[in-house]
């Protein structure tokens, strides 16, 4: 079953367009969205949840129209966007009262228990909590109303090595019954090296691939030569940098010809969005 | 709905603003004082407050990410400030015929807080309700236009009613006088101000809604 199914969203916007924006996550899984600032994630997971008027397509999250079935599918969904405080000056406990009394499955219990393991304090202000911490009862607001479907913008940005290891640790933790699903959407690709099952990667708008982790990094490949052997791929590549000892560029792997002596190498997914961002910029030098 | 409204008044509202109404009615003590600026306080300090504050705090954000509709959340919020005014409006009211009663001796030049001048005042709400409304609700977050244009309006109208109430006889005896036929007339333009208050501010609720369907959330 699919947890999240979007298919081809348009949205334009005066300066920014989203394209044909499709992708499918299955239940228990986590995918990982990635991209560039700017690319679209935010735009892409507003859509989703129909903060954004769309032009044209479709999203259905656990078999539901969204569009039909928003109020019953929120019960469902829990969000936590990285970088956006709400009433900061309020404590835990004021927050969580007003929240809950929204959800139908709210169970208490669960919310101790999470609020426990996080070492939350309901005392404490929204504006006292660290990055980490902020993630952490998003999470558990998410979890707490029994969410089957995790969408998180951002959740590791401005988190410590060791509190993103944590939480990436979390995440594992909570799809392991199968039950759970996560989107979350990052530009630190490391993150998602980690504990993620699929990746869909969105440049400029447009959805580049959207696969199994291991299958998309190595649909492409690493390549790097002399300056001489560059006007063998050059047509081929996505993008490449040139320096003194010669290029470095990535190239989809079906384009490249193991028999022309260039070096080629599976790339992280850090190259990929990289030489993607260089293709949009078309600054080769 | 109801999570909606108690949401707007734990965290939006400042506790303060809560209060407004009968820190505000006590003014009506101020003998033979304007009494329009009792009420029309609520334009000039709670409404700014509350609206700052809950962009602040990203309300809209917020709110979108619950399990409601965006229909629900215009109603909330229009309940919420409607019930604001109507309680600014009642404990004024109180107040008032109790300061006449006080001070019974006094000759009012202004307004006399009766049941007529009650009626203008929800006109009033009404017409800052009408401009207002609809005219946040085209972005939901950007309200210092809306709120110039509908308190330019509101406090016109107070200005206007009350010149018009010292300079014409007719209308000054009608809001002025103490006579049984005279309060009779003062409950009916009561009734008559209640029932353009819910009109007015029922008008503003489709508009705003209509407008709202349309807005991104950011």
């Amino acid at each position: 079953m699919l947890a999240l199914d979007v298919r081809h969203i348009h949205k334009k916007f005066p300066a920014f367009e989203l394209k044909d924006v499709s992708f499918q996550l299955e239940k228990g899984y986590i995918m990982g969205f990635i991209g560039v600032n700017g690319a679209g994630k935010t735009t892409t997971i507003k859509s989703i949840l129909n903060m954004t008027r769309i032009d044209s397509g479709e999203v259905y999250i656990l078999g539901k129209n969204m569009a039909e079935h928003e109020l019953e599918l929120k019960q469902e969904i829990g969000f936590a966007f990285g970088s956006i405080d709400f009433y900061t000056r309020s404590k835990i406990k004021t927050l969580t009262d007003t929240i809950k009394r929204f959800y139908e499955n709210w169970d208490d219990q669960i919310y101790s228990s999470y609020m426990k393991r996080f070492n939350l304090d309901e005392n404490r202000k929204i504006a006292e909590l660290s990055t980490g911490m902020k993630v952490k009862y998003s999470l558990t607001l998410a979890l707490s109303h029994g969410a089957k479907l995790l969408i998180l913008d951002e959740p590791t940005s401005g988190l410590d090595p060791a509190s993103r290891d944590d939480l990436l640790d979390l995440f594992q933790e909570l799809i392991a019954d199968g039950e759970v699903s996560i989107l979350f959407s990052t530009h630190i690709t490391s993150d998602l090296e980690k504990c993620a099952d699929y990746i869909t990667f969105i440049s400029n708008g447009q959805i580049v691939l959207s696969g199994e982790k291991d299958e998309f990094k190595e649909s492409y490949l690493l390549v790097n030569g002399s300056e001489g052997q560059l006007a063998q791929v050059e047509d081929r590549m996505i993008s490449y940098k040139t320096n003194s000892f010669g290029f470095t560029g990535l190239i989809h792997a079906d384009d490249f010809d193991p028999t022309s002596g260039i070096r080629a190498a599976t790339p992280s997914l850090e190259d990929i969005m990289i030489y993607y961002a260089r293709k949009g910029g078309q600054n080769h030098d | 709905m109801i999570n909606l409204i108690r949401k707007d008044i734990r965290l939006g509202v400042h506790p303060l603003l809560l209060s407004m109404p009968v820190l505000m009615g006590v003014l009506m003590f101020v003998p033979g004082w304007i009494y329009y600026i009792v009420i029309l306080y609520f334009c000039w300090i709670t409404i700014p407050n509350m609206f700052n504050q809950l962009r602040a705090q990203n309300d809209l954000m917020f709110t979108s990410m619950m399990p409601v509709t965006k229909r629900d959340i215009v109603k909330a919020r229009i309940i919420v400030i409607a019930g604001l005014e109507l309680a600014h409006v009642v404990v004024a009211l109180i107040f008032g015929l109790v300061s006449q009663r006080f001070y019974s001796d006094i000759t009012y030049f202004f307004f006399p807080p009766n049941l007529g001048f009650f009626g203008l005042c929800l006109v009033m709400l009404a017409i800052f309700n009408l401009i207002f409304i609809p005219m946040y609700y085209k972005t939901a977050y950007k309200f210092g236009m809306a709120l110039l244009i509908s308190t330019v309006a509101a406090t016109l109208f107070a200005g206007i009613t009350q010149w018009i109430g010292i300079a014409n006889s007719g209308m000054n005896r009608m809001f002025y006088g103490t006579e049984a036929n005279h309060l009779a007339v003062q409950a009916y333009i009561l009734i008559a101000g209640i029932v353009i208050f819910i009109a007015l501010t029922a008008v503003a609720y489709r508009m705003a809604v209509k407008r709202f369907l349309q807005v991104e959330i950011q």
